[in-house]
């Protein structure tokens, strides 16, 4: 899981690194335990600055430039070659040669390698060089800042935080090639589209526009579907925050049930599915996740959350609202279970790990200590989005590369 | 009738075929290159054509020795020097304002003194600087959002916008813009006037009104709209237009009824202010570049006192008998004359070689052929810009080579201009822009946006009011 960005100006004046780095920000969301930026200084040089912080907290020093790139998210990147930098959005095994590769003909190196992931890299010529893969897995779009900028990024969101705007998602398979003197597109392979489900239930920012969808609407949709597969009879729906609260509002509109803010935060948001080791996890699911008492003193409660991994996290949140006074919980998950690993970066853990996988719903209503438990259906997430052009292999085992 | 058509682009192209079309009309031309398209236009109407630099004196020498019966000057630079003016002192009528009228374009300081002064709507607030140093303080000072131009007609060059919405970067946006100061500076520099301009920021969809002025009568053109962004999808620099559509009918689908009156409305009050300014009536074609906006509804951006090129290939074809306006207009003959427009909308692509607009030299001086039957074939049409005929070749000149037009529905008209691009070869990429015509339900989305406010703003009776306020600059 990663954002990716790239922004090249026109006009050489222009210093871009707060538009990198604010742009990164701005899809931060995508993953935030490692960042990193290269930019192109105007003598032609790429440096490149790396380090185990969120975009936020990362060090630019120096470094200066009228285009770049730049990574947020789990990995080290981007990783520098010699006349090239480049991130990945995904799993990509033999960095060394691929770099190299890339280096030398931008396209042969797609053709040859298809890959399953998709890239932002910059070349020490001007050229920023944007892949998406051709199963659309990974987002990808493309846009401008009036006639200084041409900004490529994974979530227009980007776009957005520094003034600038989409023009069009990047096709899968798509190579953009951009330079101060043209911005050339190149079809390398049809789309076959395999949107990842999860960039549409809790991935993307719900001010995005990715995958040819709105995810706000999207995921009331998911909301609404939720109230007509499991009807509760409760006296408050509470989403669990960020991603789950669209879900909440959607099922509230659609029962009738009215909404409560059932929590707030302690801190800076921590995505706890993100979070590596597990005393960040139980910490980070405190520091997150404060319930607010009259929300839930002396009601039935429908707690939605976006996903359950090991269920750590519902356990902690329905154990505090119990002392609080609720007096029923009631369990809704917006997705359909996930059940098996992302072959392609996105960071749902081993099946081992996963509590769906290994244990049927009564059991781990009670492990969670919940009243009730359930799960969107796969028909309700293929209505709520539309199509059915989907990866779905963390909850199918069915994967578009195999 | 002899007619000398003065300027060398695709537009004077457009305006060339549109008077050739009339039979009797003899075709002579001047052009500071030979233009293929204009050529064939003064060949087959066995006129002649004068190679030779766009000045008044140039041009007094040519109607001395073509003795025309009419000339129509099709860009602004000749207009801002007089060259119509040459054309009357003989007695002689001409499309083209006069040097006095033109300054409508050529000083955006002027035109928007002459906004405020007749109380014109859709004017914006400004400011004048003379020196690069005070416009630089002001802009790194300032709250608000800003749009940064030369005070002149720059061929579109050197228009910077900040927009102030995202505080956290606007240092880095005001140096920038402070720092390119300098350049925009340079594009206009005339004696006694002042260099920049800066104006409120306005957002919307543009689009441009045509408007012909005999003297007396004056009649609006359909709408048309030019895709300034050089490259693909309206990203990459700024251009002379990379490609423009016209219609159906008299609008443009995100444009409605009221607007076009109003937008009418604004530029006749503007030319009725201009011939009173200037003592003289106004002749030829005057255009609004406009922005629906939010602040007002149809706003003024600039004004043309020519026609827009590509604009004017995406409006002439589209006109029946557009030769015999232009006569009209330039005899004072336009009162009683009927407009007949195809109700078809239009579709024009520019092309252009690689290099065009940051890099000139890298596009010019390259070869490119087109096989003209098979593009006119298929229901196109080309009109020349800059390229020129030099022995039996096409060679580029650094701008934009080519405007490809087609009528029809846009996604059909699509098909066949891409279908034209095979048509043409040449020895450097070339440049166009296939998004041009299939963004218009994103228009018309955000001009439903701004008119949400405008509509508003119309019924609370706060059309045009806005202010700015910065610590140091105080209110504005």
């Amino acid at each position: 899981m990663a954002g990716l960005i790239g922004i090249l100006a026109f006009d050489k004046i222009w210093n871009i690194n707060k538009f990198l780095y604010y742009g990164l920000i701005g899809v931060q969301h995508r993953g935030y335990s490692k960042s990193g930026v290269s930019l192109l200084s105007e003598e032609g040089l790429i440096r490149t600055t790396r380090a185990s912080v969120a975009p936020e907290d990362l060090e630019f020093g120096e470094l200066e430039g009228w285009a770049g790139i730049g990574y947020a998210g789990t990995l080290n990147y981007p990783v520098q070659g010699k006349g090239i930098s480049m991130a990945v959005d995904g799993v990509l095994k033999d960095q060394e040669k691929f770099i190299e590769e890339l280096e030398k003909d931008p396209i042969e190196a797609v053709k040859r390698a298809k890959p399953t992931f998709t890239f932002v890299a910059i070349t020490r010529d001007g050229k920023i060089i944007a892949y998406r893969d051709y199963l659309g897995l990974k987002p990808l779009s493309i846009g401008g800042f009036g006639f200084d900028m041409a900004i490529v990024s994974s979530e227009m969101t980007s776009m957005n935080v520094i003034g600038g705007e989409l023009r069009r998602e990047v096709e899968p398979g798509e190579m953009v090639i951009i330079d101060r003197l043209n911005v050339e597109s190149v079809k390398l392979f049809p789309p076959e589209k395999n949107y990842c489900s999860i960039e549409y239930i809790y991935q993307a920012r719900i001010d995005s526009f990715v995958d040819e969808r709105e995810i706000y609407s999207l995921r009331l949709r998911i909301g609404e579907r939720l109230a007509e597969e499991y009807p509760i009879e409760a006296d408050s729906v509470v989403g669990v925050p960020d991603t789950a609260v669209p879900f909440a509002l959607g099922y509230s509109k659609k029962t009738g049930i009215p909404m409560d803010l059932g929590f707030t935060r302690t801190g800076s948001p921590i995505r706890t599915m993100l979070a590596s080791d597990d005393f960040t996890k139980v910490v980070g699911i405190q520091l997150k996740l404060n319930p607010i008492k009259p929300a839930f003193f002396n009601k039935r409660v429908v707690l939605i959350d976006d996903s359950m991994v090991t269920g750590t996290t519902l356990k902690n949140t329905v154990f505090s609202l119990r002392r609080l006074g609720a007096k029923e919980v009631h369990i809704l998950i917006g997705s359909p279970k996930l059940t098996s690993k992302c072959p392609y970066g996105v960071a749902v853990p081993e099946e081992k790990e996963l509590i769906a996988a290994n244990l049927p719903d009564d059991e781990i209503a009670k492990v969670i200590g919940a009243d009730s438990i359930h799960w969107l259906s796969l028909e309700g997430l293929y209505s709520a989005i539309g199509h059915r052009s989907l990866c779905m292999g963390c909850m199918t085992g069915k994967y578009p590369t195999r | 009738m002899k007619v000398l058509i003065v300027g060398d682009g695709a537009r004077e192209n457009a305006l060339a075929k549109s008077l050739s079309l009339e039979s009797s009309n003899e075709i002579f031309a001047l052009s500071s290159y030979i233009n293929p398209g204009i050529k064939e236009i003064v060949d087959s109407t066995k006129g002649k054509y004068f190679l030779g630099e766009i000045t008044p004196e140039q041009v007094r020498e040519v109607i001395s020795r073509v003795n025309p019966d009419m000339g129509v000057i099709g860009p602004e630079d000749p207009l801002f020097r007089g060259v119509s003016d040459e054309f009357r002192k003989e007695g002689i009528p001409a499309f083209g304002a006069s040097k006095k009228n033109a300054r409508i374009e050529e000083s955006k300081v002027w035109a928007r003194w002459l906004m405020w002064k007749y109380e014109i709507p859709g004017r914006l607030r400004y400011k004048a600087f003379s020196t690069m140093e005070e416009a630089a303080k002001f802009i790194s000072e300032y709250g608000g959002s800003l749009a940064v131009k030369p005070a002149g007609q720059a061929g579109g060059k050197g228009v910077k916008v900040i927009a102030d919405i995202q505080a956290y970067l606007s240092k880095d946006k005001r140096q920038a813009m402070a720092k390119s100061v300098n350049e925009i500076g340079s594009y206009y520099n005339k004696e006694g006037e002042p260099k920049i301009i800066v104006e409120e920021k306005v957002d919307g969809p543009e689009y441009t009104l045509h408007v012909l002025s005999d003297g007396n009568t004056i009649m609006p053109l359909p709408l048309a709209q030019d895709y300034k962004n050089a490259y693909q999808d309206g990203i990459g620099p700024e251009t002379g237009g990379m490609g423009s559509v016209s219609g159906p009918g008299f609008l443009l689908p995100f444009i409605n009824q009221d607007e076009y009156d109003e937008t009418f409305e604004i530029v006749k009050r503007t030319v009725s202010a201009v011939e009173k300014e200037t003592g003289e009536s106004y002749t030829g074609v005057i255009a609004g570049q406009m922005m629906l906006t939010g602040l007002w509804g149809p706003t003024v951006i600039e004004y043309y006192s020519r026609f827009g090129d590509p604009e004017a290939s995406a409006i002439i074809p589209r006109i029946q008998d557009f030769g015999d306006l232009v006569v009209r207009t330039a005899t004072g003959h336009l009162s009683g004359a009927k407009l007949k427009v195809d109700e078809r909308p239009s579709l024009v692509w520019a092309v252009s070689p690689l290099g065009y607009p940051l890099d000139r030299k890298l596009a010019s001086g390259h070869r490119i052929s087109i096989d003209l039957p098979k593009v006119r074939e298929i229901g196109c049409d080309v009109f020349f810009g800059s390229v020129a005929l030099e022995g039996s070749f096409l060679v580029t000149k650094g701008s934009r080579a080519l405007e490809l037009v087609c009528l029809g529905d846009f996604e059909e008209s699509k098909r066949r201009l891409l279908k034209s691009m095979s048509f043409i070869d040449s020895d450097v990429k070339l440049i166009y822009r296939t998004d041009i015509g299939s963004t218009i339900q994103e228009q018309a989305e955000k001009a439903e946006i701004v008119r949400y406010t405008y509509t508003s703003r119309k019924s609370r009776g706060t059309l045009g009011v806005s202010a700015d306020w910065s610590p140091n600059g105080g209110l504005w």
